[in-house]
């Protein structure tokens, strides 16, 4: 932090903390309003001029979301995450291990393709692998998204790994393999437990990313709706459910905030990672 | 999203790469297979998923695909999808929309995380709330956020409206109803959801220009002013030019955000290239020409994504890469 001499009017007025209110204001101000709103009576909802607090307050959206299917959802959410967040995190260990610290040939081109692969936009593959998950037979199940979510979030945690394992101290793998340790043992006794970090970041990445994912959760499952497909599927074309959304909003909201509350360094430096290292 | 080390990373690849090869004994080799071995099911899963994909998108592109319920086949190879989607003007709106959606929206999130990082940088307190306050918007779904909107922006029972009426005392807009206003309350939205994904990684970059720069540049009399653009902005370069990077990624592949806040309306006037390309595809069962459309899209994110990196290793050169 630096600290700045104040001068004239800057005296009397702490700008960083003025900043930090309007900041506040604009990241929060649409936040309160989805919060209020699932709080207030169906016909509030919709009232005009609209009631700036919910009164009285009302749990009757929180009710009809759950009748619309909601907790389904919220399962088949949980499921297809959790599921896809382990592939990823098993898979990428080993592999971030293997590109990080094994003297493969041909690594540096392997990098470099998992770079272009990440950037290719969804929208590419979503008729390809909507064909052949039909032709197999896997459409409406959880699989058809788990194996794609496993997929497109791979390179991201191969990259992570990868530059946790470079940065990690050979000395103790050396001496392991000396002891007679094999590749395995010495991966999960020695190595991993110094990697935690990296695979908290890919982990919180991968989990968001599945939760949130919209444009292949819409085209693949049409029985096995995520949250973001249920939510866009409420009501119908004459009927807009605000209350139901935002309660559905507001539910689906906490586990993801406790998530990358708690493991905010984890998130930060995943984020942080391509600008810091340059 | 992908953050990853573009430079640091690469270039110690690089280096270690074209370094002269030493002889391999049975050690090495062994570990190398170990090494094939432990990344094979990551690259299986890849290939089947991603690239396998990636390369059936091309053959579609250029093929008269027929779907029906039962399955789909091939008819044979044309260039006929990319002449009709060159010829339609529907593309052409949507390339249009796309780009510079992409453009608004990146530079105003630019500009304005550069100003939020500024101000959590001189924070004396408080800095971590903040920031666990920017990770929030970041992590929401965005068809969440695209449902807030269109309730903000509702012309009946929309705040928006109530506080438009409250300075004007004119009766409510109907903000999507218009393809400019649909156009702005889109960039709009798109600015409150992902400028504190900019800030954060501008941030990151702050914090890493040593102190005793700017002190100097002050101290030979330069003025605050000045030394944020002759000293921060070109140290910050590099990191403004990842987050521009992954942003414009990012920005082209837009598809949520419309589908559920306007619909690509009104009429097709924000229909974003995604959009265009699922429509084709699962609306229309249009195959052919919606490969076309998504092929495309994939390639011009990978012209604009070389162009940039090249400018960008230019501009930044050999300090980065160095260091």
């Amino acid at each position: 932090m630096r600290r700045r001499k104040r001068r004239g009017w800057r005296r009397y007025i702490n700008l960083p903390y003025v900043g930090s209110f309007f900041i506040t204001l604009f990241i929060l101000l649409p936040m309160y309003w989805m919060l209020a709103s699932s709080f207030k009576t169906q016909s509030n909802v919709g009232a005009s001029p609209p009631q700036y607090f919910p009164n009285p307050i009302s749990t009757s959206s929180y009710h009809s979301a759950f009748n619309d299917g909601f907790g389904g959802y919220i399962a088949n959410s949980l499921i297809i995450a959790i599921c896809s967040t382990a592939l990823v995190l098993v898979f990428g260990t080993f592999a971030g291990y293997a590109l990080g610290r094994l003297p493969m040939r041909g690594k540096y081109p392997v990098m470099i393709s998992l770079l272009m692969i990440s950037v290719f936009p969804e929208i590419a593959v979503v008729a390809p692998l909507y064909l052949i998950l039909k032709d197999v037979g896997w459409l409406n199940s959880y699989q058809a998204l788990i194996f794609p979510y496993t997929a497109f979030n791979l390179p991201f945690a191969i990259w992570i790994l990868r530059n946790y394992f470079l940065g990690i101290s050979l000395s103790m793998e050396e001496s392991a393999r000396i002891d007679g340790a094999g590749s395995l043992r010495t991966l999960w006794s020695i190595v991993f437990p110094q990697v935690r970090p990296g695979v908290f970041t890919a982990g919180v990445f991968t989990f968001t990313a599945c939760w949130t994912e919209f444009l292949m959760a819409l085209s693949f499952d049409f029985g096995k709706k995520t949250i973001p497909v249920g939510i866009a599927s409420f009501g119908s074309q004459f009927t807009v459910p605000y209350g139901a959304y935002f309660a559905a909003s507001v539910i689906a909201v906490v586990p993801i905030a406790i998530l990358v509350l708690v493991f905010r360094k984890a998130v930060v430096s995943g984020l942080t990672s391509g600008a810091v290292k340059g | 999203m992908a953050a990853i080390d573009l430079t640091g990373g690469t270039s110690a690849t690089t280096r270690r790469h074209s370094a002269p090869r030493v002889p391999r004994d049975q050690t090495t080799r062994h570990f190398a297979r170990v090494g094939w071995g432990f990344s094979a099911p990551a690259f299986v899963v890849i290939g089947v998923f991603t690239i396998f994909p990636i390369l059936f998108a091309l053959v579609l592109s250029l093929e008269n695909v027929n779907v029906t319920a039962n399955g789909f086949s091939l008819l044979g190879g044309t260039l006929n999808n990319y002449k009709i989607m060159g010829e339609s003007s529907l593309w052409h709106h949507a390339l249009w929309f796309t780009s510079i959606y992409t453009l608004v929206t990146v530079a105003a999130e630019l500009l304005l995380g550069t100003l939020f990082a500024l101000v959590l940088e001189r924070l004396a307190a408080g800095r971590g709330a903040m920031m666990a306050l920017l990770l929030i918007p970041w992590s929401l779904i965005t068809v969440i956020s695209a449902e807030l909107w269109s309730y903000i922006y509702n012309p009946t029972y929309g705040v928006l409206g109530e506080f438009w009426h409250a300075i004007t005392g004119g009766s409510a807009p109907n903000v999507l109803g218009y393809p400019l206003s649909a156009t702005i309350a889109l960039m709009f939205a798109d600015v409150w959801k992902t400028t504190p994904f900019v800030a954060i990684i501008v941030l990151a970059g702050l914090v890493m220009i040593p102190e005793e720069l700017i002190e100097a540049a002050e101290v030979d009399g330069a003025s605050s002013w000045k030394s944020f653009w002759r000293v921060t902005v070109p140290l910050l370069r590099p990191t403004l030019g990842i987050a521009v990077l992954f942003r414009v990624l990012q920005a082209f592949g837009l598809f949520d955000l419309p589908y559920v806040l306007t619909g690509g309306g009104p009429g097709t006037s924000t229909e974003s290239l995604a959009m265009l390309g699922y429509n084709t595809m699962f609306t229309n069962i249009d195959f052919g020409p919606g490969a076309a459309v998504a092929v495309s899209t994939a390639v011009i994110v990978l012209i604009v994504c070389l162009v940039f990196l090249r400018a960008f290793r230019q501009q930044v050169g050999r300090e980065t890469l160095n260091a």
